[in-house]
């Protein structure tokens, strides 16, 4: 993740891969990591230390040489997303960024300058988060349930989702496996390298990869006539549409949204329409209490609560 | 008799130096016809592929002549081994030993060597034109040496034949 001559400064963090969970670069102020849930700045040696004073400081010129070796050298390739402010890189860690926005004459972001603050998610691909949820997740007859993943961001929805994903594909006690599609717009569920998806989705699964979610959605029906279809982040009136159409096609849905309840979402007003329809079958609603990820509780189609 | 066949020997000797002038010069042109065949796909791969330059090395690593392969190869494996290396680094080290033995003017190689001098823009087909200024270069010398290649060839075999046939004069 970072050029060979910053490595060093990253190293101890490095070796705690396992429970890294962001990192925060801002320029001429101290790093950031967050390691198990516990706030560290790493000194000029790469030690982590939790003291502000002896945190080293990032430059411009460390930053910007990060920011182009996380784009591989190739900072065109991540234009788009650059644009909307993020990009995920190999993995499926996604970086978030904020500099100076160039406008477009219609007011459209056209690109950032300055990048001066990189956060850097760490994705974690735990399996098995999902099953001990998969009882909720059937019907009586072992259809699966069109499920709406809630929760506020840095919760673990596409953790889950990625579960539920290979849980479904691979097949269950409760159901055989299935053939899912995901529509991987930000290739963060995969992670997918030239293709090929870098996180355990399960053995039954089609990936679009980077595609937006309301062509991707139609696509993916005609071309893979999937049993399942998985969507990450739905956030616009244009991906509901999409969804509803989905549903109309016979495929169950798994999607996630940011909330942090049902009744949040349910005031979102292109969100209205569907859940009033009852498209959605179970509505898993994830939280944070004391740093750490949990469900807070699974609510059928009329927001009944079924796991406490 | 000897002389006869020392004359023989020494016109075949310079004759031969001259076609393997001839031909160095072919291989010339045939090289700056591959290196603009490379820099043309980098430029499609950039604006209608969007790859990254490690990927655009890998699809090279298959496409390129058989000389270039394992270069580009080797760029796209040190990249992908997480080791932190830089892409210009790299590119120029692995660029610089695959033309290390072509017959190429040092301007002519260091147009490939120093492509990565013209990355880093932002937006893919700004970036696909800016390399686009190493082919035309390229495509410069490469019409250059393709015009003077006859009157070049022309010229050096009979340098070769007279050089032959003077060294004769001056040996009798």
């Amino acid at each position: 993740m970072f050029p060979e001559s910053l490595r060093a400064r990253w190293r101890v963090a490095a070796q705690q891969a396992e429970c890294l969970q962001e990192i925060r670069l801002r320029v001429n102020v101290p790093a950031t990591v967050l390691i198990d849930r516990k706030e560290w700045f790493v000194d000029t040696d790469g030690s982590l230390v939790d003291r502000q004073p002896v945190a080293a400081r990032c430059s411009a010129e460390e930053l910007e040489a990060v920011l182009k070796h996380l784009c591989q050298y190739s900072v065109y390739a991540f234009a788009d997303e650059i644009r909307q402010g993020f990009l995920t890189i190999q993995g499926g860690h996604r970086i978030g960024l904020a500099g100076q926005v160039i406008m477009e004459d219609d007011n459209r972001i056209r690109n950032l300058k300055y990048i001066r603050y990189l956060n850097i998610r760490i994705a974690h691909e735990i399996k098995g988060v999902s099953d001990s949820l998969l009882s909720y997740l059937y019907d009586r007859q072992g259809k699966i349930c069109n499920t709406l993943l809630i929760a506020p961001p840095g919760c673990g929805k596409t953790t889950m989702l990625r579960d539920m994903i290979r849980n479904f594909s691979n097949g269950t006690g409760y159901g055989a496996g299935v053939n899912v599609s995901v529509v991987d717009e930000r290739s963060e569920i995969a992670g997918s390298y030239l293709g090929i998806a870098q996180n355990d989705i399960g053995i039954r699964t089609d990936v679009l990869d980077g595609c937006p979610k309301r062509e991707g959605m139609m696509m993916l029906i005609r071309a893979m006539a999937p049993q399942v279809l998985a969507v990450d982040e739905l956030g616009s009136e244009e991906d509901i549409q999409a969804l509803q159409m989905a549903s109309g096609c016979g495929c169950r849905l798994i999607a996630t949204i940011h909330g942090s309840s049902v009744e949040e979402v349910q005031h979102k007003k292109y969100m209205r329409n569907i859940i009033a329809d009852r498209l959605f079958d179970r509505y898993l609603v994830l939280t944070k209490k004391n740093g750490r990820c949990e469900v807070e509780g699974i609510y059928d189609g009329d927001g009944k609560r079924c796991l406490k | 008799m000897f002389k006869i066949a020392g004359f023989f020997c020494i016109i075949a000797g310079c004759i031969g130096w001259g076609i393997s002038k001839i031909t160095e010069e072919q291989s010339r042109i045939r090289h700056l016809r591959e290196l603009i065949r490379i820099i043309k796909r980098m430029q499609d791969e950039i604006s209608y592929g969007k790859h990254t330059l490690p990927e655009i090395c890998l699809i090279l690593s298959e496409y390129c002549d058989v000389l270039y392969r394992p270069y580009f190869c080797h760029v796209y494996e040190h990249i992908n081994q997480c080791e932190g290396a830089g892409f210009e680094q790299v590119w120029e080290e692995q660029m610089c030993q695959c033309l290390r033995e072509a017959p190429l003017t040092g301007e002519e190689k260091n147009i490939l060597i120093n492509l990565p001098q013209n990355l880093g823009l932002q937006e893919e087909k700004l970036q696909a034109q800016s390399i686009g200024q190493s082919m035309d270069l390229l495509n410069r010398r490469c019409r250059q040496a393709e015009d003077a290649y006859e009157n070049r060839a022309k010229m050096l075999l009979s340098v070769s034949v007279l050089a032959g046939v003077f060294l004769t004069i001056l040996l009798l």
